[in-house]
């Protein structure tokens, strides 16, 4: 990329400090995509630079990172994307709930989706509390109820014994594959609106 | 606390034409470098923040309604240049006549206020 040349060594030296944050805070995106963004706002700063009737270089420089903004918030929605796409393909937990984060700020679907996840969480509890307490949880199944975790029925009777800690977990993965595909559905519709 | 209200308002009924704009202003230009955009929702009051654009552009380019290529510059370094794809072009025709009809039915509703 063919960086900006000052002649005033403090505007040098906030352009290169600009382009530096802007290139450590693309960084998680694919390298193309990051030449693109640093070729992008270079370019921005080059063409303002030379239709500012500003005096000095450094006032010039100045109002033009002013009008931009910081980068950390003007690059936050190009990241966000890249991240739930990135997310969505890899079913990588830690990608989606980075993506999620990130997202939450848009949308408050992305805050439902969270929760959703989380909740999955509550299996992981019932796995816990089943070698704890193997005659309290379970399937249980009664004349009048059906209970799947913790059973407060005395008339119900466990069906899964020793089963329930794969079903459990055959269960969340099931769901966790089914919310992210919700979640990859809910960007292409994004994309389409 | 009335004024924070209008202020916000205002800058919500923007960003919703925004988009609309841009495609508009691509339209009528067949090709542009952000800059140029800049410049042009600047001069209609559209934008305040120059870098709220770019993350705009990026949305409508993965959304498929725009394609952009770079083109060498004997000033300086590479633009980048944005115009409207076959989808962009359909939408803009589609959002044209939401506006129309928007307006119209704002006139309508703001006549019977009035009245």
């Amino acid at each position: 990329m063919k960086r900006i040349e000052f002649k005033n060594s403090s505007a040098q030296k906030r352009y290169d400090g600009f382009m530096k944050r802007l290139e450590r805070l693309s960084s998680v995106l694919p390298k193309e995509d990051q030449k693109d963004v640093m070729m992008e706002y270079n370019s921005h700063i080059f063409e303002s630079l030379q239709n500012s009737n500003d005096i000095t270089e450094e006032e010039k420089l100045s109002k033009i990172l002013n009008g931009l903004g910081e980068p950390d918030v003007f690059i936050k929605p190009i990241i966000a994307d890249y991240k739930l796409g990135q997310a969505t393909k890899s079913f990588n937990p830690v990608h989606i709930l980075k993506a999620l984060i990130l997202n939450m700020a848009s949308s408050v679907s992305y805050i439902i989706f969270f929760i959703l996840y989380i909740s999955l969480f509550a299996f992981v509890w019932t796995i816990v509390q089943k070698i704890l307490h193997p005659d309290e949880v379970g399937l249980f199944v009664g004349e009048n109820s059906f209970v799947f975790g913790v059973n407060s029925s005395e008339n119900a009777h466990e069906v899964l014994g020793g089963w329930y800690i794969p079903v459990v977990l055959v269960v969340m993965g099931v769901l966790y594959v089914l919310i992210t595909l919700l979640l990859r559905l809910k960007r292409k519709w994004n994309k389409k609106k | 606390m009335a004024e924070f209200k209008i202020d916000n308002t205002k800058s919500q009924m923007r960003k919703g034409i925004l988009e609309y704009c841009i495609l508009g202003t691509l339209k009528r230009k067949k090709e542009a470098y952000p800059s140029d955009i800049i410049h042009e929702m600047k001069d209609a009051k559209l934008i305040v923040v120059e870098g709220t654009l770019y993350p705009l552009l990026t949305r409508l380019k993965n959304g498929g309604l725009l394609a952009y290529q770079w083109e060498e510059s004997t000033s300086g370094p590479p633009r980048k240049y944005y115009r409207l794809t076959e989808l962009g072009e359909r939408t803009l025709i589609e959002l044209d006549s939401t506006w129309q009809e928007l307006v119209k039915s704002v006139n309508q509703a703001s006549k019977k206020t009035i009245d």
